[in-house]
């Protein structure tokens, strides 16, 4: 398979604390990837770093065989239409409604007329189950309804990529698992994806490959069976959640 | 010590002239928002106009009351008009109207942008591909700049009215001659100065409290010391910069 996103090298750091020391892994077309790790191992940062929301210190990132860590953030806004974040806390913007929140996208990149506009964001909706919340603002959302919504976002542009920063983080059973199944029928239409979770429940369920972040390097990258296999006390740990 | 504070102030400074430069290149390059700019009009300049007017009629009728009664001990009571007028023009309207626009659209700006910035939407902006200074920044700078000035002649006018008011209640002063002796005083390049100088105060209030809502990280903790921040420096920068502006434009007109 190919790859659609390589990662090699990369180091962040925050002032004095170095947060990734050199990370290098691969993403291939129509996988997802589970990136674990206890808190504050840069999962996030991590996710963030791929699409230029954070600069990195060193390292390279390539899209496509084509190198995108040195762009300028002008040249990124093309790049994010193609790699699309959601964001933990979905970030809808509440000042707008549902319908505007997942047509903003649309109106900046597209030439649809609002008529075309309405018609695909009403589509989405139905994808994520939320056709009747078109209408109400973000503030009149649950949480997992928000998380819901800010996918959808995430996928109006058609993305080729979606980074998912913890999309279940803080959600009951039911939420999560309607999050999981929208999650699962964006992969079915042959969409890459980098999942960061706590949950490897979640993890299990949507992912083909797990990443362990350990220390600012990757403790472990294997399948779901080496990782369910794996005799690695670090892996071990992590599984028994120490 | 000192040699911190003045290299941060240098590095405030620094970030917001690069904020100007971004902001003037989104200005002049496509797309434009032209709906966010008029939106940000209605919601700057027209929602501001009630107090603007309560605030230049009561300067008007203050001043007039109290040059009115100050003058009648020297039989001057007749160069009320003009120096009512002229001094609203030139100085009073500006610097009210602005350092009250400061305390209520630089306080709003910058908590509007620091809560989005707490809460990711200025990432969630960036990550959907688009520019935060020119889908944020640009139509609020435009709109603070074209509102300013024309709420400061506004309330200039109204604080003469106001001024009219009391010249003839109190003073029984005829309402021709009031209104000639504004009309002889007041010259175009009053009111064009009042207007210039609304103009870099919009610059000024806009771009600094935009600037201080992306610098916000400390949640609403954050939010709440960015707008008070904003209000101190905008007002300060105000006052000073309107005794280099006076003196350039006496120098220009004068």
């Amino acid at each position: 398979m190919m790859n659609i996103l390589e990662v090699k090298n990369l180091v962040k750091s925050f002032d004095e604390k170095i947060i990734h020391r050199g990370i290098s892994f691969s993403l291939e077309v129509g996988e997802t990837i589970g990136l674990l790790g206890h808190s504050g191992t840069g999962k996030s940062v991590l996710l963030r770093s791929l699409i230029g929301l954070e600069h990195i210190d060193e390292g390279e990132v390539y899209f496509h065989q084509k190198r995108i860590d040195h762009l300028t953030e002008q040249q990124l806004y093309a790049i994010r239409t193609k790699i699309s974040y959601s964001f933990q806390n979905a970030a809808l913007f509440d000042s707008i409604s549902v319908f505007e929140n997942i047509a903003y996208p649309l109106f900046e990149h597209t030439k649809l007329t609002e008529e075309q506009v309405e018609v695909r964001v009403r589509d989405i909706l139905k994808t994520v189950n939320m056709e009747d919340a078109i209408e109400l603002m973000p503030s009149d959302l649950s949480g997992g309804m928000q998380k819901r919504v800010g996918l959808a976002r995430s996928m109006v542009l058609n993305p080729e990529i979606l980074l998912y920063d913890e999309p279940t983080a803080g959600l009951d059973p039911v939420n999560v698992e309607m999050v999981l199944e929208v999650m699962n029928r964006f992969k079915s239409k042959g969409l890459s994806g980098i999942l960061v979770t706590h949950d490897i429940p979640t993890a299990r369920k949507i992912c083909d490959r797990i990443l362990i972040l350990k220390e600012g390097t990757i403790g472990f990258n294997g399948t779901i069976e080496d990782f369910d296999k794996s005799d690695d006390p670090f892996v071990q740990s992590f599984l028994l959640g120490q | 010590m000192i040699k911190a504070h003045v290299t941060h102030n240098l590095k405030v400074l620094g970030e917001i002239v690069v904020l100007t430069k971004d902001c003037f290149c989104c200005t002049f390059t496509r797309p434009f928002y032209w709906g966010r700019l008029f939106e940000q009009i209605i919601n700057l300049g027209v929602g501001s106009l009630s107090i603007t007017i309560v605030i230049g009629v009561v300067t008007g009728l203050v001043m007039t009351l109290q040059f009115g009664y100050g003058l009648a001990k020297f039989g001057g009571t007749l160069y009320v008009p003009a120096i009512v007028s002229l001094s609203l023009m030139r100085e009073l309207a500006p610097i009210f109207t602005s350092l009250l626009i400061a305390g209520r659209i630089g306080s709003g700006i910058s908590a509007e942008i620091a809560a989005m910035n707490v809460t990711q939407q200025i990432d969630a902006i960036r990550a959907l591909g688009t520019n935060p200074v020119r889908v944020l920044v640009v139509p609020r700078v435009l709109a603070t700049i074209f509102s300013l000035p024309l709420l400061a002649t506004l309330s200039a006018f109204m604080g003469i009215i106001g001024g009219l008011s009391i010249a003839y209640s109190e003073f029984a002063m005829p309402a021709g001659f009031y209104i000639n002796k504004v009309l002889s005083t007041v010259q175009f390049t009053d009111v064009f100065g009042s207007m210039f100088k609304c103009a870099f105060f919009g610059f000024i209030i806009s771009i600094v409290a935009c600037y201080r809502g992306f610098q916000t990280t400390e949640g609403t903790k954050g939010v709440g010391a960015a707008t008070t921040w904003v209000v101190v420096t905008t007002s300060i920068i105000i006052l000073i910069s309107d005794f280099f502006l006076s003196k350039l434009l006496i120098l220009i007109f004068d």
